[in-house]
């Protein structure tokens, strides 16, 4: 019962964090950005660099390495924003130019769909399909699994899961404070409640939707990162799978709303952790099956306001 | 305005090339300027190597071949979640073409490996195959890389009349796919009883067996299914079984249950990634008995999922680099030239796909003359000749059954030992 409780904190806390890159974007723009998944298996394989691991046996890159290599904790922040900047670099590619010459949400959508299926190729093209692992050292002399139970009724439970939920935590609260709490997050807050009168007011509405898509990047690869940590970085797809999952929890706690997402996140989580033994080759669908539950009471998602029909 | 509309067409067009899912027009652009890239690039390898034994051997090699090349279809996963394996069939089957080219081909002709990705579904796999079989006009096909794929892909290449060799399919039903399909990777009902033989050698005290697999993949199914036949005929306690996705990557609940269940000896029936990811799990939460993996497992592509806790997982083997014959050795020298390390089964497999239709094609030769012979009627004679040669391949000496089904003879188990996080080998003990 309480490994099933920390599994699906510590997989729902990741889900959270992701989703909120999802929900940042959305809030700015009212656009669902498909790279969002690619991007987090970016972060991923730059934490992997940055940490001085090697390329494996094929793509362009196999056998190299930097000449350095960083502490895990610092490689994960440096490539959360260089990830960051990938985001940057997205919205300037597929994005800009659309919304410039005021094109369909819908064109937009299907823009970062291709640039998500652009990255995965360039990744596997570079770095081959091989599942990375990093380094074992990454967690510094903590030990692979803490046992909370009993010598004689073990319930161990692995320390890289504890340490993800306490760092999901952590980056919770730091953009709540962010968004909250400083003159950007409420420019954020303004042009996302009404980006036209928020122009007028003076807000650089532009600038404004890099900081997110940055931001949105750097979430997305702190997440990609721990994912990685826990279970390996197995291949360039091993974000699309997130990528559905992650739309499923902005869906279910309401699109754009930021402690909906988190909420919705930690529920998808435990309600994956609790699926019994039986059943779990199927969780993927339960995410699913609670978002198709909960939309059939509340249509604008758990935290989500409802739209109101202004004739 | 005429600048973004630039912009998105060749972000549209870089997407078209990038795209790994292969439609019927843009993967074959794609997959054979890969082919053609990928060949350049292994030749340069192979060149290499053999100008080490032979300063000459290039220039012979060239000046023997001439006529058309035959086209030969290889259409394995280059893309998509089954890469890791079609990637190694790629090297193995790269390796094949410069190896047979440099020795004369079909009696003089080359022959022209044409690389299709079926990505890693059935759909990528039907559509390669018909590129293949339609558009590149191929004479036989050696792929696809999944059972799954090959009971989609496989029945069209029959229908066509086209040979079609299983580089990789080891579920049951494959061969009884129909007359023009067989394979040269020995069916898992063979070969995956021998690592549970092993294990019990080594630990004789084996009572209770946990078994694990990827229920979304015809092949592991079928493989668990051999496994936990095996476990039942040895007496042994079989658990309830653990059920997971190849796509999956949290194995935490399935690891406590295994745990919980108490076992001696736990069976892994998936893919390398997931497969790998299981074996890492269970080991942290504390497992300290033994690990098979299955045929998904068998590449060293699973040593950077579990690092140094791989250490020790039973593998049971349908090719062993240490095979003492000459063709093996010659293997082993051109794989070794071009990567790191030894050849893995998948390579094996496809090297000795693309070898038995080299050797069928000038048995059809010797005997009708390829000129002779339209298409389909080569086709044909093909398949026929496939069928009753004998072919002494990396793998040890090969037949076919009526069927298509392989006679091979020797079969291996290997165990995994770890250097450290990243490298590994597997060492074979039988």
């Amino acid at each position: 019962m309480f490994q099933n409780l920390l599994n699906g904190l510590a997989i729902g806390s990741v889900y959270a964090i992701f989703a909120l890159g999802y929900t940042l974007v959305f809030s700015i723009l009212r656009v669902i950005n498909f790279a969002h998944g690619a991007v987090f298996t970016v972060g991923a394989y730059l934490t992997y660099v940055l940490t001085g691991s090697s390329f494996g046996f094929n793509g362009l890159l196999r056998g190299q390495s930097l000449p350095f290599g960083l502490p895990f904790p610092v490689a994960l922040l440096l490539g959360a924003v260089l990830a960051g900047l990938v985001g940057v670099v997205i919205e300037r590619l597929a994005f800009a130019p659309l919304r410039r010459r005021g094109a369909d949400t819908l064109l937009t959508l299907v823009s970062s769909l291709g640039v998500a299926v652009a990255l995965v190729n360039i990744l596997q093209y570079l770095v081959g399909a091989e599942p990375y692992r990093y380094p074992s050292t990454a967690l510094g002399a903590l030990p692979t699994a803490i046992n909370f139970g009993s010598a004689a009724a073990p319930v161990p439970i692995r320390t890289v899961q504890i340490v993800i939920f306490a760092v999901s935590m952590v980056i919770v609260a730091l953009l709540t404070y962010f968004i909250r709490g400083t003159r950007t997050g409420k420019a954020l807050r303004a042009v996302s409640e009404d980006a036209t009168t928020a122009q007028l007011l003076g807000i650089d509405t532009d600038r404004l939707i890099l900081y997110s898509f940055f931001l949105s990047g750097f979430l997305g690869a702190v997440a990609g990162s721990l994912v990685g940590l826990s279970v390996s970085v197995a291949g360039p797809y091993f974000g699309l799978a997130f990528g559905l999952k992650g739309l499923a929890v902005i869906v279910l706690g309401g699109l754009g709303d930021i402690p909906g997402a988190v909420v919705a996140g930690l529920l998808i989580g435990l309600a994956e952790a609790f699926v019994p033994g039986q059943y779990v080759a199927y969780r993927d669908a339960v995410a699913f099956v609670v978002l198709f539950g909960v939309l059939l009471v509340r249509p604008q998602g758990l935290l989500g306001r409802a739209q109101v029909q202004k004739v | 305005m005429r600048r973004g509309t630039v912009g998105i067409c060749l972000l549209l067009a870089a997407l078209l090339a990038a795209c790994g899912a292969p439609s019927p027009t843009d993967s074959a652009a794609g997959g054979s300027e890969d082919a053609t890239e990928a060949a350049t690039s292994e030749e340069a390898t192979s060149e290499e190597a053999s100008e080490e034994g032979s300063d000459a051997g290039e220039s012979e090699s060239t000046a023997e071949l001439s006529g058309e090349p035959i086209p030969l279809g290889v259409a394995v996963a280059q893309t998509g979640n089954v890469a890791l394996l079609g990637q190694e069939q790629v090297i193995g089957a790269e390796i094949a073409e410069a190896f047979f080219n440099e020795r004369g081909g079909v009696n003089g002709r080359p022959i022209d490996v044409l690389l299709q990705d079926t990505a890693g579904d059935e759909a990528g796999a039907s559509n390669a195959f018909n590129t293949l079989i339609n558009q590149n006009e191929v004479v036989g096909i050696v792929g696809p890389t999944l059972s799954q794929q090959a009971f989609a892909a496989s029945p069209i290449a029959d229908r066509a009349g086209v040979p079609v060799l299983g580089p990789s399919n080891t579920a049951a039903g494959i061969p009884e796919i129909g007359d023009y399909v067989a394979r040269v990777s020995a069916p898992v009902s063979v070969v995956a009883p021998n690592a549970v033989e092993v294990a019990l050698e080594q630990d004789p005290e084996i009572e209770s067996v946990s078994v694990a697999f990827a229920q979304n993949d015809a092949f592991s199914t079928s493989e668990t299914g051999t496994f936990q036949e095996t476990v039942t005929e040895l007496g042994l306690t079989l658990n309830p079984v653990q059920t997971f996705q190849t796509t999956d990557t949290d194995f935490t609940s399935q690891a406590s249950t295994i745990i919980s269940q108490n076992p001696q000896l736990v069976i892994i029936s998936g893919l390398a990634a997931d497969g790998g990811n299981l074996v890492r799990q269970l080991r942290e939460l504390g497992y300290t008995g033994l690990i098979i993996g299955g045929n998904g497992l068998n590449t060293a592509n699973v040593f950077t999922v579990c690092g140094l806790l791989c250490d020790g997982v039973i593998i049971a083997q349908a090719y062993s680099p240490e095979l003492d014959s000459d063709i093996n050795a010659e293997f082993v020298e051109a794989y070794t030239a071009g990567q790191d390390r030894n050849p893995p089964q998948f390579s094996a497999q496809a090297f000795a796909g693309v070898q038995v239709f080299v050797e069928a094609l000038i048995a059809v030769d010797d005997e009708q003359g390829l000129d002779s012979l339209e298409l389909p009627a080569l086709r044909t004679a093909l398949n026929e000749a496939i069928l009753a040669g004998e072919y002494d391949t990396p793998l040890g000496q090969i037949s076919f059954t009526e069927e298509g089904e392989v006679n091979q003879e020797q079969f291996y188990v290997a165990q995994i030992e770890m250097e450290d996080e990243q490298t590994g080998s597997f060492t074979f003990v039988r």
